[in-house]
């Protein structure tokens, strides 16, 4: 009964179209207003956790990424990284297309946001591939899908978030997305491979190897971010959230001293771009903390678990009514106000089912991507039109037949585990000592 | 005039404080591993840090836009309705910055009478708190000039190119 007024409550608000932050924090005042005793000690809670939801070293991983991010978007790392992957991969069938995927799963590596990946390599690579004759259709498709793969590869902003919603552990998650996040790479191209081949696009001339090796040491300190990132996170060097500093130096560095993109004069503009976006990553982090205070007090995720349990579903049927909501929510919400509401309800039932709940973040992770891929709210989709200057439409219609590869995808993560969690038993089997007394893992 | 000197103070204050905890962090990093020791107080400098952007930044958000809504009933229904909902949206907004801002008042004013400090720093926890009344009171005011600007002109702060990674197009105002 209290969760279906809370969510009467949340859905009406959110149909108004107020921003979704607000609409989960006024649900708490409203539900406590009208329906529960409204006392002082309840508002007390509400100011301190406003304040003290936040208070936590973890939840500043996505500051600190979303800045790199901006920095790497803009410094000159993808213009490198496509040049690399064409030297890879350009001489083969649909050769544009085919760097266009691994540059994106290159730049998926150092940035955590698959939006921000989208407008890197689909800056430069969608012209490109107009311009080679490719159909304008097949270019916004295959970036927009591969841009997905920002969130999958780490470092990840979802990620992170989930890692916050259900205090799992960041690092953990990471290792979990690195096979799936290739795995899915290679699909994308393998499916490239084919439609191109069918179709006979251009191809680019074989590079040498000389070229090759040119490629690579220009991209390196863009790519030096990997080493750092992962070897510095699993290595026990610093935390996540301290990785994502040391990432956002080192992006500074690489856009203003080294690749020289970048003038000092930019700079201020970029951190208001990277803290504007933060603060609203952060302002929904807030309001969805109050929100799940107020499902916990009511015993909300209990209750749920107890009455799903009941139903006596296995975890497989479990699992597809996971897909399903989250699926559903992805129409209409984007994807950390999703994870920061379900992961939490989620969590406690597949726990008691046996699933682990690393394994559950990476299928969070994939569904946050389809939503990423589908209007109305597909923020790769945004993207892509706003850079193929097409409308919304007709950008849906061409990201359409790769939705079909992604969902099939998604039905071998949710059930073959062992393609997200065997790197994560290998890597965290024997506990490693951190090398430097610090951070240790997390 | 007045408004334009506040647009820059928010603006300088959340770059600065974006770039002063992404320092603290690395620095206390570098540290940790050059002189073996790094600050003690980083962490929490850093989420201070953080906090306050985050306060004021959300006050920014609504000027930029950015603060992203579910918008498919706005977008499908017609011109009454689509009103109606669009000023609800604001008021709502309105409502609960000012709310919170309020709580967040007492709050300070009841930390202020404990004397607390802050655990590394030993900074007055009022002082830190204060975040949350000023700027849940400045987005408070940001939505309220949103929804002015909306009686006037019919014009609505969207963002809808942006996402989550700070990808930039600059404020656009749609009809």
């Amino acid at each position: 009964m209290t969760a279906a007024i809370i969510l009467t409550i949340l859905v009406l608000l959110l149909l108004t179209g107020t921003p979704i932050s607000i609409a989960l924090g006024m649900t708490v005042m409203a539900f406590m207003l009208g329906f529960s005793s409204f006392d002082m000690t309840t508002v007390n809670i509400i100011s301190q956790r406003l304040f003290t939801g936040l208070e936590s070293f973890s939840i500043m991983a996505v500051p600190f990424f979303v800045l790199a991010g901006t920095f790497l978007t803009d410094g000159g790392v993808a213009k490198r990284i496509i040049h690399f992957a064409t030297c890879l991969v350009g001489w083969m069938p649909g050769g544009l297309a085919m760097s266009a995927v691994l540059a994106c799963a290159f730049f998926a590596t150092i940035s955590g946001s698959s939006p921000a990946t989208v407008m890197a390599i689909g800056s430069i690579m969608l012209p490109a591939m107009v311009e080679a004759g490719y159909p304008k259709r097949f270019g916004v498709g295959v970036i927009a899908t591969s841009g997905s793969l920002g969130i999958l590869i780490p470092p990840s902003i979802v990620m992170i978030i989930y890692a916050v919603a259900t205090s799992e552990s960041a690092g953990k998650l990471f290792v979990a997305g690195i096979v799936p996040g290739a795995l899915l790479a290679a699909l994308l191209m393998l499916v490239t491979f084919v439609y191109a081949k069918k179709k006979n696009f251009p191809r680019s001339p074989r590079a040498g190897f000389r070229e090759i090796v040119h490629a690579f040491l220009d991209a390196f300190w863009g790519l030096l971010l990997v080493v750092i990132v992962m070897g510095g996170i699993y290595g026990g060097f610093f935390t996540p959230t301290e990785a994502g500093a040391v990432s956002a130096v080192w992006a500074f560095i690489c856009a203003v001293f080294l690749y020289r993109n970048l003038t000092w004069r930019e700079v201020p503009k970029v951190l208001l771009h990277a803290a504007n976006t933060s603060a609203m990553l952060l302002y929904i982090i807030t309001n969805a903390i109050l929100f799940s205070f107020l499902l916990t007090s009511e015993q909300i995720p209990q209750s749920l678990s107890n009455w799903v349990l009941a139903q006596h579903l296995q975890p497989w049927m479990f699992l597809v009514v996971v897909n399903i909501t989250l699926l559903a929510a992805g129409q209409f919400m984007e994807p950390s106000s999703i994870v920061l509401i379900l992961a939490p309800l989620f969590l406690p039932i597949a726990k008691t089912m046996g699933i682990d709940p690393i394994h559950l973040g990476v299928i969070m992770t994939i569904n946050m991507e389809i939503g990423m891929l589908h209007p109305p709210v597909g923020l790769n989709l945004f993207v892509a039109s706003h850079l193929a200057k097409m409308g919304l439409t007709e950008v849906s219609i061409a990201t359409a037949p790769w939705l079909v590869v992604m969902l099939a995808y998604l039905v071998l993560i949710t059930y073959v585990p062992d393609v997200s969690l065997w790197l994560v038993r290998l890597l965290y089997a024997t506990p490693v000592a951190p090398l430097v007394g610090g951070a240790g893992l997390d | 005039m007045i408004n334009r000197i506040l647009d820059h103070l928010e603006e300088w204050l959340i770059l600065s404080f974006m770039a002063l905890a992404t320092l603290v962090t690395f620095v206390s990093v570098v540290m940790r591993y050059t002189l073996g020791t790094g600050f003690t107080w980083a962490t929490e400098l850093t989420i201070y840090l953080f906090i306050w952007m985050a306060k004021f930044g959300a006050a920014y958000g609504v000027r930029t836009g950015i603060h992203i809504g579910v918008d498919v009933l706005v977008n499908y229904s017609g011109p009454g309705l689509k009103k109606f909902l669009i000023n609800a949206a604001m008021w709502l907004g309105i409502v609960f910055t000012g709310m919170i801002a309020f709580f967040g008042a007492r709050w300070v004013i009841f930390i202020h009478g404990t004397g607390q400090t802050s655990p590394d720093l030993e900074w007055p926890m009022w002082i830190i708190y204060l975040a949350i009344p000023f700027g849940s009171g400045l987005m408070c005011y940001r939505f309220i000039q949103a929804l002015m600007l909306y009686h006037r002109s019919g014009q609505i702060h969207s963002h809808i190119k942006v996402d989550e990674t700070g990808w930039r197009e600059d404020e656009e105002v749609l009809k």
